[in-house]
């Protein structure tokens, strides 16, 4: 019997985690400017759990992503994977640490070496976890490109001979060769069309059941992340506004900004009626971002509060956490 | 009797090496009536985009026009000059593309480009065009538009972008809107924003619009009709209700069965296997075949695309007998 998600243990968790940028305004000047690209972000991710990160462009859910591998080094908080601070490791401790968790980018047109034959890509992490045996080598790759469906005569070509859904396998398997516990997938299907689309989710949720891996799966498209998902968290300009199983967030969003964007949701079918919250302007520029809730300059329920202070994320029952001073007691 | 503004006729386009034709575009064929929104769907490489851009004679260097024709109210376009093109162009037909920014030319401000596309089909005074130009603006719903006017493309958001790619379109009161993928680029809550604008000035205008998308979503929101394309050619055609409802080629039924939606659960997607074949490499027969669950011996001569009953077209061996 499959226990179920709640009982499982963490595998890794966010505290307060932030990324700054630093963003310098001409020559030789002080004039320096800070962008807040993830702010004071927590959450956890279950063992063997898909944990989805949805917003808009620029909302911070790649950085998040990337942060937490420390491809970028976190400006402060801790992410704790399999119960080791990995933002308090040395380079070489991490580079080891990275063995554990892999990445999958979002454009397999770019994210593969052109020059090299799909055998070394998948071969080549291998190599820097300092596996001197060849044969060895020879074997795992074999064996990952088996589960993902590449065949042993397409791994000696190159990346320009194969279609963005054979790509995004290689990529896949080029991150699960060194036998990973955490998966994060950086948009993995938001370059492919939707029949390949289908067939890639279908692959990730496949190896997911053999090899027992966990998912951050970071993507703007929400009926994918709904299909995808356990649990999803809503970001908006770089802070998480709600965190919620994802029955209960597609069902009963409470934040505002969530409500908005799961009702900006093209329909399923020409007929169905849909009332929508139309959210008037754009996304504010997080070089400038406003003062208390990130969201009041768009907000439909704003009140005074929202304006003066910051909220901060509350449990309003064990699956349900939401960022937001009208739900505030 | 509603009144037709574009018919496609046989169209084939595509390129050529010496002896062979190859065809791109294989033969496509429908009508716009006026005041509908007529959806193109189909996946990347299957010809929607450069159908699209035959209808505005700005076909790439080296895609050749090789058979049929365009009619744009009435007038055949096969063949015709640069200068009736550009005669046509903005003031016929006009289009907006998938990506804002490169379309908009990033040294010149906004107002200076719409005010060149006004006064390039219109005598004109440049003060009157100005007026014009944010009177659209205006219309786009802009905010500030007197100071956008002045700005520059990348003083502003995508969305934005995006409206002044469609005020710019719109400013010599097109009677056709081509929209190649025009909120693939956006975000969820812009493209809905977006959206409603369009639907909008659309009644406002009394405009037709064609909308080429890969969005089953973006379909059922703002189309009357859908042709579907695979590999260069028409394989459904029907109102869109009909579309969703009862969908008939298979191809039309996978995409459909491939998209993850909202109210349903299940394990795993369904996909449609293999990958679409590229040019020059098309079976002989039906170029979906090889990837059809429902393949059988007809399927190795090519059907022609028929009348399945007033609402639906499609070009499939297993709708033939009726």
């Amino acid at each position: 019997m499959v226990t179920s998600i709640k009982e499982r243990e963490t595998l890794l968790k966010v505290e307060h985690l932030s990324k700054h940028f630093i963003v310098k305004k001409g020559f030789g000047k002080e004039n320096v400017q800070t962008i807040k690209a993830v702010d004071d972000v927590s959450f956890e991710v279950k063992k063997g759990e898909t944990f989805g990160i949805v917003g808009e462009s620029g909302c911070g859910k790649s950085t998040t992503g990337r942060t937490i591998l420390r491809l970028l080094e976190p400006t402060s908080g801790n992410v704790i994977f399999d119960g080791e601070n990995i933002a308090a490791l040395n380079t070489k401790e991490m580079r080891s640490k990275r063995r554990d968790m892999q990445i999958v980018f979002q454009d397999p047109f770019a994210s593969l070496n052109p020059r090299m034959k799909v055998y070394n890509i998948i071969e080549e992490p291998l190599i820097n976890f300092g596996i001197k045996d060849s044969t060895e080598r020879m074997k795992r790759v074999y064996e990952v490109a088996e589960h993902v469906g590449l065949s042993k005569a397409q791994l000696d070509r190159l990346p320009h001979e194969f279609s963005g859904g054979q790509r995004q396998r290689i990529g896949i398997a080029r991150a699960l060769v060194s036998r990973p516990k955490l998966i994060i997938a950086d948009e993995p299907v938001s370059a492919l069309d939707v029949s390949i689309q289908s067939q890639v989710l279908n692959l990730m949720r496949s190896l997911q059941k053999e090899m027992d891996l966990t998912y951050i799966f970071i993507s703007h498209d929400l009926n994918v992340v709904n299909h995808f998902c356990d649990r999803i968290g809503v970001m908006y300009l770089g802070k998480m506004v709600e965190i919620a199983d994802k029955d209960e967030l597609f069902k009963n969003p409470m934040h505002p900004y969530a409500k908005a964007l799961f009702s900006a949701l093209p329909k399923s079918h020409p007929l169905q009626k849909k009332e929508r919250i139309v959210l008037q302007g754009d996304v504010p520029s997080p070089a400038n971002p406003p003062s208390g809730c990130m969201f009041h300059t768009r907000c439909f329920e704003c009140i005074d509060k929202c304006k003066t202070d910051i909220p901060v994320l509350k449990a309003i029952n064990n699956q349900h956490r939401v960022s937001c001073h009208l739900y505030a007691e | 009797m509603t009144e037709s503004v574009l018919q496609v006729k046989e169209l084939k386009l595509g390129i050529s090496n010496g002896k062979h034709k190859i065809p791109i575009v294989n033969g496509v064929s429908f009508n716009l009536n006026k005041g509908e929104t007529l959806g193109i769907v189909g996946e990347s490489g299957c010809g929607k985009s450069l159908t699209s851009l035959a209808l505005m004679g700005l076909l790439p260097p080296g895609i050749e026009w090789q058979d049929g024709d365009i009619k744009i109210t009435e007038q055949s376009m096969k063949g015709v000059s640069h200068r009736v093109w550009r005669s046509v162009r903005g003031q016929k037909v006009a289009m907006i593309f998938q990506e804002p920014m490169s379309s908009l030319n990033p040294v010149f401000t906004i107002g200076n480009q719409i005010v060149e596309m006004i006064q390039s089909h219109n005598k004109m005074p440049k003060e009157e065009a100005k007026q014009h130009a944010i009177h659209m603006l205006k219309t786009l719903g802009i905010p500030r538009a007197e100071a956008v006017f002045n700005e520059y493309p990348h003083q502003l958001s995508g969305g934005m972008r995006q409206r002044v790619m469609i005020a710019m379109a719109l400013s010599c009161n097109p009677d056709i809107l081509i929209a190649d993928e025009p909120t693939t680029a956006l975000d969820v809550t812009i493209q809905a924003q977006i959206l409603e604008l369009m639907k909008d000035l659309q009644q406002k205008m009394d405009m037709s619009i064609i909308l080429i998308t890969h969005d089953l979503g973006v379909v059922a929101e703002m189309c009357d009709r859908v042709i579907v394309m695979y590999a260069g050619e028409i394989v459904e055609q029907s109102t869109v209700v009909e579309l969703f409802d009862n969908p008939k080629h298979p191809y039309t039924k996978g995409l459909l069965a491939s998209l993850p939606k909202i109210e349903e659960r299940k394990e795993y997607l369904s996909s449609i296997k293999g990958v679409v074949p590229t040019a020059g490499n098309m079976p002989g027969g039906c170029r979906f075949a090889p990837r059809c669950t429902a393949r059988h011996e007809k399927c190795d001569v090519k059907p022609v695309l028929r009348n399945y009953n007033d609402q639906s077209m499609v070009q499939c061996w297993l709708y033939s007998d009726n």
